[in-house]
């Protein structure tokens, strides 16, 4: 079997396995928004992540994925609710403690172009250092494995201006495991990625989920990709959780109906559900436009 | 095998420490020094009173003059300072000319190249904006309003000058920065609220200049607001090399916080970085180099804006380097730049007459700043 998804079994299995103990994320009827806006853009919404596992953001655009993702950042600070980690308020950590227990790799990263992938992925160890410390043998360990994990090791000594989009993005993984978090929180790391970056992107994931405890939160765009990859999925709309579960749970017909408004064959496989969009949805009702071309080409499957 | 692997450990550390210094930043280093070093000697060999190379440097090297405690005394502390201060021993014209006037000149130029260089590219990292510089971001403006009003309306503290300077240049950046903010920065807005800043206080300058009723006032607050090295002597060291000492040492300090901020502000607060904070206290040490050299020299233009420019094309930009290469590469512009203050009219019309420095580095600046201009497609953000 390709994939054990019995999620009580995987704490056992690593009884004796390196790594940290996976984290509790939590929050707690958050409210959020943007300073630009009035309405707030996710609205009492609860999370609880399960710690060592990885838990899959996903909604159309606009839901609030990435907001949710910022909140739990501590990007954006929340009008009302909370976050905790480990069982304590965010607030009660220190930048840099903070920085140490909880990384975070945004949808836009920019650095200066001349900069070293080596260089970027050291800067990942700025929460361990102190104002005036210098580099130690720890944070070579960890910048060494950072870079073998994202599979960087023949860019080391590239510019980050040459590289693709793809190996930008591995490169700026590398940077946020090196800062050795219990936590990663990921926005959208496959968007915009041709087909292989995204599979390596996926495989590095799979990687964390299987042979660390670190506990990963992923927006994704792909739902495909979030069925895959998860332990959990939690399937946003307008703001608000609509459904949250097992990917077998989430990823159904129905809910792909009435979260992305589309119309899908789900069919379970050993990879997880597999979905077949076949036309858009209007309107949120049963009432689909059965004369589109898409429907046509596709021979009336639905 | 053991010992290998640690040996091989210990220079790889060795290699993040000092790896960073490589050909292009120690060329870089190397060809500003010789550049100072001819400027210098160009300075200290040509004027009113001339005299050859050889007679010129036998007075640089004189050695009653070198190994003279008293002398040095007298360059680092002055005459008034009790106890370690010391008055000018006797010396030769030549040894005197050389040693009170004309080298104490190309050591200020030198200090002032180095602070605006440094302040200039901390701001630039600050904004993420390579246009910034002390000169479009306020400080300078706010700096010598304080300058002017202590000549022309509070003459009794003058010898607070630099710290004077150093608060004016701050509230000034203060004030940029509370008007460019709107839910954060960014760089427009705070180009564009030092455009604003920068024309209220020169406007208050030129104000200023009806309150003096004294012509020698009103000439000197010129030179200030041009930008000049004319009369600058051993004072004018003492007076900067303290706080140019400070802020190069802070600036070299924050190099790695600098380069974080490059990252921009998520990943440098996603990275444990108080963002904020860290951006005042950088500010600061910013302020604090360009307030120094305006005390000493008043507004030299362009020299924080291009000087960055010129080592980020040659090092790159990462601030480790960036800020070595500054250091260096500043003192350069400005001492090659004062021989042309100095000496370019008697080369071009045979007058002794010398011009302000800043007209010098306008000169040479805005053409350099078009050819960036031109040859860059994004000019803006680093």
């Amino acid at each position: 079997m390709a994939r054990e998804r019995d999620a009580s079994a995987r704490p056992e299995e690593r009884a004796d396995g390196h790594g940290r103990d996976g984290a509790t994320l939590t929050g707690e009827e958050l409210v959020l928004s943007y300073p630009s806006t009035d309405e707030p853009v996710i609205d009492g919404a609860s999370v609880s992540v399960r710690p060592g596992a990885v838990t899959a953001l996903v909604g159309p655009n606009g839901s609030g994925k990435s907001t949710l993702l910022k909140g739990l950042a501590d990007q954006l600070a929340p009008d009302d609710g909370s976050v905790l980690v480990d069982g304590e308020a965010i607030q009660s950590y220190g930048a840099k403690e903070l920085a140490r227990k909880m990384g975070l790799l945004s949808q836009e990263s920019t650095s200066p172009d001349s900069i070293t992938v080596e260089d970027l992925v050291y800067h990942g160890r700025y929460p361990h250092r102190g104002f005036f410390e210098s580099v130690t043998d720890e944070d070579e360990r960890a910048v060494d494995r950072a870079i073998d994990l994202a599979g960087c090791g023949h860019l080391r000594d590239s510019e980050v201006g040459q590289l693709s989009g793809g190996q930008k993005q591995l490169a700026w993984i590398a940077m946020v495991l090196a800062q050795e978090t219990d936590v990663l929180l990921l926005d959208e790391p496959t968007t915009f990625l041709d087909l292989h970056h995204q599979l390596e992107v996926m495989e590095i994931v799979e990687t964390l989920r299987q042979d660390s405890e670190i506990t990963v939160v992923v927006v994704l765009h792909d739902i495909q990709q979030a069925a895959r990859l998860a332990d959990e999925m939690v399937a946003l709309k307008d703001g608000a959780i609509h459904a949250r579960g097992t990917p077998e749970e989430v990823v159904t017909e129905e809910l792909l109906a009435e979260v992305f408004e589309i119309e899908a064959e789900v069919d379970p496989t050993p990879r997880g559900p597999r979905i077949e969009p076949l036309r858009p949805r209007y309107g949120g009702d049963d009432e689909t436009r059965s004369e589109t071309p898409v429907a046509r080409s596709d021979g009336g499957g639905g | 095998m053991a010992t290998e692997t640690a040996g091989s450990e210990a220079t790889t550390r060795r290699e993040r420490l000092v790896g960073w210094f490589d050909g292009s930043l120690a060329t870089l280093c190397l060809g500003s020094l010789a550049i100072v070093v001819v400027g210098g000697l160009v300075q200290v060999s040509h004027g009113a009173y001339s005299m050859s190379i050889t007679s010129a440097w036998q007075a640089v090297l004189n050695p009653d003059v070198i190994l003279n405690a008293r002398a040095w005394r007298a360059f680092v502390f002055g005459p008034t300072v009790p106890i370690l201060g010391a008055t000018m021993p006797e010396m030769g014209t030549e040894s005197l000319i050389v040693w009170n006037i004309r080298l104490p000149r190309v050591l200020v130029g030198a200090l002032v190249g180095m602070n605006l260089g440094v302040s200039g590219a901390i701001f630039q990292a600050v904004t993420r904006n390579e246009l910034a510089s002390p000169f479009i971001l306020g400080v300078s403006s706010g700096a010598g309003l304080m300058i002017l009003l202590t000549l022309v309306v509070f003459t009794g503290i003058a010898a607070f000058l630099p710290l004077i300077a150093a608060v004016g240049g701050a509230v000034a950046f203060l004030i940029v920065y509370v008007i460019a903010w709107k839910n954060g920065t960014s760089p427009v807005r705070l180009v564009l609220a030092g455009v604003i800043v920068g024309t209220v206080f020169s406007s208050l300058q030129t104000a200023l200049f009806f309150f003096a009723n004294d012509i020698g006032v009103v000439q000197s607050a010129i030179a200030w607001t041009t930008g000049s090295l004319t009369g600058t002597d051993w004072e004018q060291v003492r007076m900067a090399l303290p706080w140019t000492v400070v802020a190069m040492g802070l600036a070299l300090l924050s190099s790695r916080q600098l380069n974080v901020l490059l990252l921009g502000e998520n990943t440098a607060s996603s990275l444990g970085m108080s963002v904020e904070k860290v951006r005042f206290a950088l500010s600061g040490v910013a302020v604090l180099a360009a307030a120094a050299s305006i005390a000493v020299a008043g507004i030299v233009g362009f020299v924080g804006l291009i000087v960055p420019h010129m080592v980020r094309n040659i090092v790159g930009s990462d601030y480790r380097k960036l800020i070595v290469g500054c250091i260096f590469a500043g003192p350069a512009l400005m001492v090659a730049a004062d021989v042309g203050a100095r000496l370019g009219m008697s080369v071009l019309v045979g007058s002794d007459t010398q011009i302000p420095v800043g007209i010098v580095t306008g000169l040479i600046g805005g053409p350099y700043f078009l050819y960036l201009m031109r040859r860059q497609e994004q000019l803006g953000e680093i």
